[in-house]
């Protein structure tokens, strides 16, 4: 027997070792763009493959024809842009050996991409080594500023900003906060409490959870217990599914209850319809935008990858974030990563995101314009109010 | 109560996929990599086939998933048996495949299932979910069934044999090569039960499976290979030991607590002291090696 039993710990720990091995190896350089002979390269570094690939195919998508675009319209100092797309899986370490290989074999001038905030950093990090700039077009910060980091997504300030009043005034005035545990939600809770406090009201609950929790039964309960208003939920990934669904089977989730948060993402759409149906949600980009060069971009991405749902907010920031990059980098008439960061900081840009969009040099915050949308069956994201340029230069460390 | 009701829900879950894990191990000696993808299989069927009611599609995905697995038993892992590493890696392999597969078909956007019994229940002055409960004991039965077949038919007779002395088992005339297809078919087939069954309460997408992979490996480790009702206990423990941290503690602390603990009992399991008491309790406990 104790035979036996050791060759089954064997076994065991031999499929651990797997898994561990396994779990975080796989990825590669996949696709070259254009063939051109244009100075400029890009490297886009997205997860194409694990649990955020959906949103990190649909940033590769807009990316890819927001280059089209430039290119079709004369490239960049006349010649066409070339770009690299590598996927790191959604995993930190992959995105840094990549980001470092992007820099050094592929001689890219600018690196754009990355979904969650752990792959953002560290592509961020290797950026600034390499004086060359990145742009993400996720939403959220985390309270630190990089000089080559840009991000076209709105920023927590910029998406709460808005946000709290609007759910306090409605609902009342008891906050609850949830989120998955990393630290853009917790960074969101502290933006979160600051404006919460502003509007008058109070924050009586607050709840992280690990990523890919599937049993939310004592995070809901203690929730429940808190008595909230209002909840806020940062919680992402497949975790935005499952937490709606069982909130919703526990009672918590109902029509008194404000609800604003990750989950409300048209990305969760299909999977939330019911749930999230005449909510509200404020956002940077909907594929309802009125506004000709948005309808366009629509338009050709269902098209070109035959994409029926609700457009991602990400694959609007992408599209015109790389067009905005990449208008800098006609300013700086170089293939220079320090003097396109400069130019980057200068730019001002018109797109469906705002006029005269342009970053706040106190802390690489893109000063846009947001929207509030009001979430209709089949998932229009119908914009129900246009919130104006929501300014957002609160200084960060590391910029000013 | 509630969190007895918690305990029975999670239990359900991770004691369908580690029971599921047992059989196949019990039989074949291999851990099957693939148990999580299998989940995923079950949860995708109730999620897209949304014409048929809900018992149905829960039948129907065992109904499909028998002859799948049949067909990976068959085609894949006959020939490395010989080598348990190597069936190992082609049970990976089979699960990659799946998670490949899905994402191709249906993308990696998680999708919901809506529950076949709404409202709530009161259960001794608690109000619960009424389909959690529901599943909680469906899966619970089919547990105790499971092991009612491990401990009282010649079919679980022989699969506790092969379990415990394979060469034995086959002199004596059973034909291991029939058992094999069949373990891994039932102990599949356990793990495509819990994915359609707990559909309503996850969020279907293709890695879902991978994630559910941790507590059952836990399970399998602190069970005794062949020895099913070990199995069901150790799914219950981790259930309970989830449960009842993250219901004094913050998650992310419970997390930490909860992985600490599991490898204690794990490293404590192996001190020769330990292990010579436990083998005594085995003596008495396992009639297959009597007869």
């Amino acid at each position: 027997m104790a035979h036996t039993r050791s060759r089954a710990g064997t076994g065991i720990l031999t499929a651990a070792a797997l898994l561990a091995v396994t779990g975080c190896g796989g990825s590669a350089i996949s696709d070259t763009g254009s063939d051109g002979d244009g100075p400029l390269k890009v490297g886009l570094i997205v997860p194409l493959t694990g649990p955020v690939s959906s949103t990190g195919k649909a940033l590769r998508n807009a990316f890819e024809l927001g280059v089209e675009k430039v290119n079709e319209d004369g490239g960049v100092n006349g010649a066409n842009v070339e770009f690299v797309v590598v996927d790191d899986g959604g995993d930190p370490a992959t995105s840094t050996q990549l980001a470092r290989r992007l820099v050094q074999r592929e001689k890219v001038s600018m690196l754009f991409g990355t979904i969650t905030g752990d792959t953002a950093e560290a592509v961020t990090k290797v950026a600034d080594d390499a004086k060359v700039p990145f742009g993400t077009a996720i939403l959220g910060d985390t309270g630190q500023c990089h000089p080559y980091a840009w991000g076209f997504g709105e920023s927590t300030r910029q998406l709460l900003t808005p946000t709290i009043p609007a759910l306090l005034e409605k609902y009342g005035k008891r906050v609850a906060v949830v989120g998955s545990d990393y630290n853009f939600p917790h960074y969101y809770l502290r933006v979160a409490k600051e404006q919460v406090k502003r509007a008058g009201g109070s924050v009586v609950g607050e709840e992280f959870s690990p990523i890919g929790q599937t049993d939310w039964q004592p995070v809901i309960k203690r929730l429940k217990a808190a008595k909230p208003d209002v909840l806020l939920a940062m919680v992402v990934g497949s975790d935005a599914v499952s937490f709606s669904q069982q909130a919703k089977q526990f009672g918590l989730l109902s029509p008194q209850l404000g609800y604003d948060g990750a989950p409300l993402d048209s990305d969760y759409y299909p999977a939330l319809n019911a749930l999230v149906n005449g909510r509200t949600h404020t956002v940077r980009w909907t594929d309802r935008l009125d506004d000709p060069d948005s309808r366009a971009f629509v338009a050709d991405y269902r098209k070109a990858y035959k994409f029926k749902g609700p457009m991602p907010e990400v694959a609007g920031n992408a599209y015109f974030g790389i067009q905005f990059f990449l208008g800098a980098a006609e300013k700086a008439e170089s293939a220079d990563g320090e003097a396109i960061n400069t130019e980057i900081g200068r730019l001002t840009f018109d797109s469906p995101l705002g006029e005269n969009t342009r970053f706040s040099a106190a802390n690489h915050i893109l000063q846009a314009d947001m929207f509030q949308a009001t979430i209709k069956p089949g998932g229009a994201y119908e914009v129900s109010r246009e919130l104006g340029r929501v300014a957002d230069t609160t200084p960060m460390p590391g910029c000013s | 109560m509630d969190v007895l009701l918690a305990i029975l829900t999670l239990f359900g879950l991770y004691g369908l996929t580690t029971l599921g894990m047992a059989v196949i191990f019990a039989a074949t000696r291999v851990v099957n990599l693939a148990q999580g993808d299998l989940i995923m299989v079950g949860a995708y069927t109730a999620a897209v086939l949304t014409g048929p009611a809900f018992g149905w599609r829960v039948t129907l995905a065992l109904v499909a998933s028998a002859p799948l697995l049949l067909l990976i038993e068959r085609l894949l892992l006959r020939r490395p048996l010989a080598d348990g590493l190597a069936t190992m890696l082609v049970t990976w392999g089979v699960g990659m495949a799946l998670r490949q597969a899905a994402e191709l078909w249906f993308t990696s956007t998680s999708r919901s299932v809506d529950a076949p019994v709404g409202g709530t229940v009161t259960v001794l002055g608690t109000p619960y979910p009424a389909y959690r409960l529901v599943c909680g004991l469906i899966a619970v039965a089919v547990i105790g069934l499971v092991l009612l077949a491990a401990y009282r038919t010649d079919w679980g007779l022989t699969l506790r044999a092969v379990a415990d002395n394979p060469a034995m088992a086959a002199l004596l005339g059973t034909d291991p090569r029939r058992l094999r297809t069949i373990a891994f078919i039932v102990g599949g087939l356990l793990a495509v039960l819990a994915g359609a069954l707990y559909s309503p309460l996850l969020a279907v997408n293709p890695t879902m499976g991978f994630g559910l992979l941790v507590p059952v490996f836990f399970g399998l480790l602190l069970s005794r290979p062949g020895a099913l009702g070990t199995a069901a206990g150790a799914a219950l423990a981790i259930a309970t030991l989830s449960v009842l941290l993250r219901t004094w503690l913050t998650d992310v602390l419970a997390e930490v607590f909860f992985y600490l603990i599991v490898v204690a009992v794990a490293a404590l399991r192996s001190r020769p002291w330990i292990r010579r008491y436990m083998s005594w309790l085995t003596r008495v406990r396992v009639p297959a090696r009597a007869s």
